[in-house]
């Protein structure tokens, strides 16, 4: 191609609080409709924002997350239209000073490391939910007021492949954070994609279009591709790309027009005198950090190294942060990684699949999955044991040596009880061990197969082979 | 006996010695706001204050404000009560939540009685501009003379004596002005030591609170009952201030007080001119120390267009919920857009218009270096220009107008003299502004004002005590025992 692709993303994060942004109504998703609202978000006259802490936190957790600059002050500034989902006629936000300033987010790729450089961070309000009707609009205010960070990136973003990594770090980060559901479907999680090309060498940039809530990954992916491909069919064609928003049309996979862009578009900015502003103490901001959940990255060399896992299972567990709890926590009451690995990205996860589950369903506590794989590590469980015993205690939470033993399922490690099993079958089969002895290794198995048969299983097959030979060569 | 014409103070001791009810005072204020002639009810709450005063039986003996009825200013939010700023476009909507400091007084046992004319939403500084027309100053002979605003309503309530105090509201001067024509007590405390909260929004960094009373004690009295942080605002005070009532009657003895000379020398009125030059004399004989400094002119000039620019600017967003939307006076539309355009057509008067007008061309991205941010920039100038002064000096004093309560017909609106004006520098730096009757001029009061440095609340409340006893106009009223 002869064009380089620039793209710069707009995040929008919607923070995980108890209440909203500047009113204390509940911040709940999917409530009814227009139940979580108070007076402050209907902008009612004599109503006063009060910032909400947990807010904060979770901006500058996010703030330390993407490298940046915190700022020492809070301040709040207005941005003025007139739109009907904007009860006060203004949206509160950070235009001036926004919490985070100069960061950066290292992307892991296929061919590399991409670094894509991050302009902003700002606090801000959403706006209220419209619903559009044939003949009216619905408003629910529910979402008024509720919390948000937007990100801002530099224009460093070459491809689409870039782009999807960028958004799903973002979205891991703000999951494994606990500062955002992150779910690009309920929209706590939105992004808006600003695209233009511009011939190879050249270091001016092309006109830029901006695509506008996209709501999933792989959308993000597709707009990028189809505006590069409409892009650049109307510079082939000689005419200008037009400073437009547009959106991605599902149904035609391209995007639509959705209005040109209108530089006239004055927002008259100016500071919100209802928040004096506030100091961010140098202890506070480092408390917040020091008690935030362990960011992705971290959790992942702490994989790696101290666990010794592999590259595999690390990016199979991290796909999910509620399993990497489950692993955490597993991991004070075992030292098996390696095997404890194994069962929470193979038996485990293949159950809930199975069942349609999370994690978070299954009683099984991450203790006594510990226990099941020490059981199996110890040698007193064969993993076909150990299956048996996990999908009798999943939904129960028994204790897996006690159920195993109920089940009869224990493997007999007694090697007196054993020795006598053995001797029993060699006394039995006496012309095999003729055989054996002339070199015949297959009538081993069927000897070993004897000692299972009478054990109804339970004794280790490995064991029970060496002991064989042992005896076999005494006589 | 007439239990009206009284100051809290005197109140409280009739209720103390069993003298009168909250009940039969209550009434007794309901009949004389009903032979009102100076149009200055908005929604009347007579009901809600009877039951009110017949719920307080038992005096409390150290709680002044117990049983004592107060008249609202109509940009202030009543629960349950319609609260309009005075303005077409609030008709009909009520408060779902009482403002902070209605909370606070009606903890007190203090009984909100009615609600009071205003300029149109704060924006006005005659009382000629609210939806229900013109509100009169009692002391007007032939009816004829404004009372001043935007509080003017509760300024001509408080003059007619109804009410021993009512609560206001002071963007660029519209407590102490209507307070200097009324011949009352109007203070406004610093910024951020009263909540704001269920006070209609002007421009936010410029509103304030505060207090039209007949004497200095009683306001006093009001900001200690009423100052504090408060959660809803926050832009209130954290740090816990001094009282003020306690230091009242600290002596003027070695108080530094500056007249500034620019100022004062534009003054023209001899009655005006000799009562203050005899008022100094009596306070340098009380031993303060009356200067007349220097000023820089430019700056005082500045005045009025920086208080201006900034507040028609920031209140065309502070009025921008106004769309009939989610609350008020709805016109009918097809459209979002249409609903917004006809209700703010109708509901706003023009000089509501005008003041948009001139706000949104101060904020515009190509013309707003050459208003709203040098305004902000003149503000920053003239804060620290002020402060100076107030390095050296307890407080800045002057007439708080240039002359008595004007005619009604001779009111231009806004008016460009630097000592008509000058009281915005208060709202500018937040600082405590105190303006009490100083002389009458041919039966019109005339007022002096008191400035001082933020948080130095005590101290001026307190020169203003002093000033009080100097001229013995306490609880200066028109009304009839």
């Amino acid at each position: 191609m002869k064009y380089e692709v620039i793209i710069g993303l707009e995040i929008h994060v919607e923070t995980k609080t108890k209440t909203k942004m500047f009113s204390g109504a509940s911040s709940v998703f999917d409530s009814p409709a227009n139940t979580n609202v108070s007076v402050i978000d209907m902008a009612f006259p004599g109503t006063m924002p009060a910032v909400n802490k947990k807010a904060v936190e979770n901006a500058i957790i996010l703030a330390h997350a993407l490298n940046m600059e915190i700022d020492h002050e809070l301040h709040f500034d207005r941005k003025n239209y007139f739109y009907s989902d904007l009860p006060k006629g203004y949206q509160i936000t950070q235009d001036r000073r926004p919490i985070g300033s100069n960061g950066y987010l290292d992307l892991v790729l296929e061919k590399g490391t991409k670094r894509v450089n991050i302009e902003r961070l700002h606090m801000e309000e959403d706006t209220a939910k419209q619903i559009h009707l044939a003949e009216f609009t619905l408003i629910d205010y529910n979402r008024a007021g509720l919390p948000l960070v937007e990100i801002v990136t530099k224009p460093d973003i070459r491809t689409g492949e870039e782009a999807m990594a960028f958004v799903e770090a973002i979205r891991e980060i703000v999951t494994f954070t606990n500062v955002s559901d992150g779910k690009m479907e309920e929209g706590s999680l939105r992004c808006d994609v600003n695209i233009s090309l511009r011939p190879i060498g050249s270091d001016k940039f092309g006109t830029k279009v901006e695509v506008k809530n996209l709501n999933s990954i792989s959308n993000i992916g597709k707009v990028i591709d189809a505006e590069i491909k409409r892009q650049s069919a109307l510079l082939d064609a000689g005419k200008k790309v037009l400073s437009e928003t547009r959106r991605y049309d599902e149904s035609v996979k391209d995007t639509v027009l959705m209005r040109l862009k209108d530089d006239g578009v004055d927002y008259k900015y100016f500071p919100e005198g209802n928040i004096a502003p506030i100091t961010l103490e140098k202890d506070y901001v480092a408390k917040v950090i020091n008690m935030m959940p362990e960011l992705p990255n971290i959790k992942k060399k702490r994989y790696l190294n101290e666990y010794k896992l592999n590259n595999h299972e690390v990016n199979i567990i991290l796909q999910s942060k509620d399993l990497t709890l489950y692993f955490d926590e597993a991991t004070n009451y075992t030292a098996n990684y390696k095997t404890l690995i194994n069962w929470v990205i193979g038996e485990v996860s293949a159950y809930l699949n199975k069942e349609g589950k999370t994690i978070k369903d299954i009683k099984l506590a991450p203790q006594n999955l510990a226990k099941l794989v020490n059981l199996v590590n110890d040698g007193k469980l064969s993993n076909a044991q150990a299956r048996e015993v996990f999908n009798a205690i999943v939904m129960t939470n028994d204790d897996p040596e006690a159920k195993a033993k109920a089940l009869n399922l224990v493997q007999v490690s007694d090697t007196d009880f054993i020795l006598k099993v053995i001797n029993e079958v060699i006394d039995e089969n006496l012309n095999v061990i003729d055989d054996i002895k002339n070199g015949k290794d297959r009538a081993m198995g069927f000897l070993v197969g004897q000692v299972m048969k009478k054990t109804k299983g339970k004794v280790n097959p490995a064991l029970a082979s060496s002991l064989m030979k042992e005896e076999i060569n005494k006589r | 006996m007439s239990y009206l014409n009284l100051t809290i103070s005197e109140l409280h001791a009739l209720y103390v010695s069993g003298l009168t009810t909250p009940l039969n005072v209550v009434n007794e204020v309901i009949a004389a706001l009903e032979r009102d002639q100076n149009n200055i009810l908005e929604q009347t709450m007579y009901e809600e204050a009877r039951l009110f005063a017949a719920s307080l039986k038992e005096v409390e003996v150290d709680n002044l404000l117990w049983g004592i009825p107060f008249l609202v200013k109509d940009n202030i939010a009543t629960k349950g009560i319609e609260t309009t700023a005075s303005s077409n476009i609030l008709n009909g909507y009520v408060s779902l939540f009482d403002a902070e400091i209605i909370t606070k007084l009606k903890n007190q046992k203090a009984i909100p009685i009615a609600k009071t004319t205003m300029d149109e939403l704060g924006m006005g500084g005659c009382g000629m501009t609210g939806h229900k027309g013109v509100t009169l100053n009692p002391y007007g002979k032939d009816n004829n003379r404004i009372v001043g605003g935007s509080s003017s309503g509760s300024a001509s309530g408080v003059a007619s004596g109804y009410v021993p105090f009512a609560l206001a509201s002071d963007t660029g001067d519209s407590i102490r002005k209507p307070a200097s024509f009324a011949g009352l007590v109007g203070y406004k405390p610093t910024w951020g030591e009263l909540s704001r909260h269920g006070l209609f929004a002007f421009m936010p960094t410029l509103d304030h609170l505060g207090f039209l009373t007949r004497s200095v004690f009683d306001v006093s009295l009001l900001y200690d009952l009423t100052k504090g942080y408060d959660v809803k605002d926050f832009t209130t005070n954290i740090q816990k201030s001094k009282n003020s009532v306690e230091t009242l009657t600290t002596s003027l003895k070695g108080r530094k007080i500056a007249v500034i000379e620019p100022i004062f020398a534009k003054l023209t009125n001899e009655t005006l001119l000799k009562e203050f030059n005899n008022l100094v004399a009596k306070m340098e004989a009380k031993g303060a120390k009356v200067s007349f400094v220097k000023f820089d002119e430019l700056l005082l000039e500045a005045i009025l267009p920086t208080y201006l620019i900034l507040s028609c600017s920031e209140a065309t967003a502070s009025n921008a919920n106004l769309t009939g939307v989610n609350f008020g006076n709805a016109k009918d539309g097809e459209t979002y857009e249409d609903i917004v355009l006809n209700t703010r057509t109708e509901g706003f008067s023009k000089q509501i218009k005008y003041r948009f007008l001139l706000g949104n061309y101060s904020l515009r991205k190509d013309t707003r270096n050459n208003y709203y941010n040098r305004a902000q920039k003149a503000r920053t100038l003239i804060v620290k220009a002020f402060n100076e002064l107030f390095n050296e000096f307890d407080a800045v004093m002057l007439p708080a107008a240039p002359s008595h309560a004007p005619l009604i017909n001779k009111e231009p609106e806004p008016n460009s003299e630097v000592e008509n004006n000058y009281l915005a520098m208060a709202n500018l730096g937040g600082f405590p502004s105190l303006t009490i009757p100083f002389a009458l001029d041919k039966g019109l009061p005339l007022g002096v004002n008191l400035t001082g440095k933020a948080f130095n609340d005590a101290l001026i409340l307190n020169l203003g005590y002093q000033i009080e006893e100097i001229t013995g106009l306490y609880n200066l009223h028109v009304g009839q025992r």
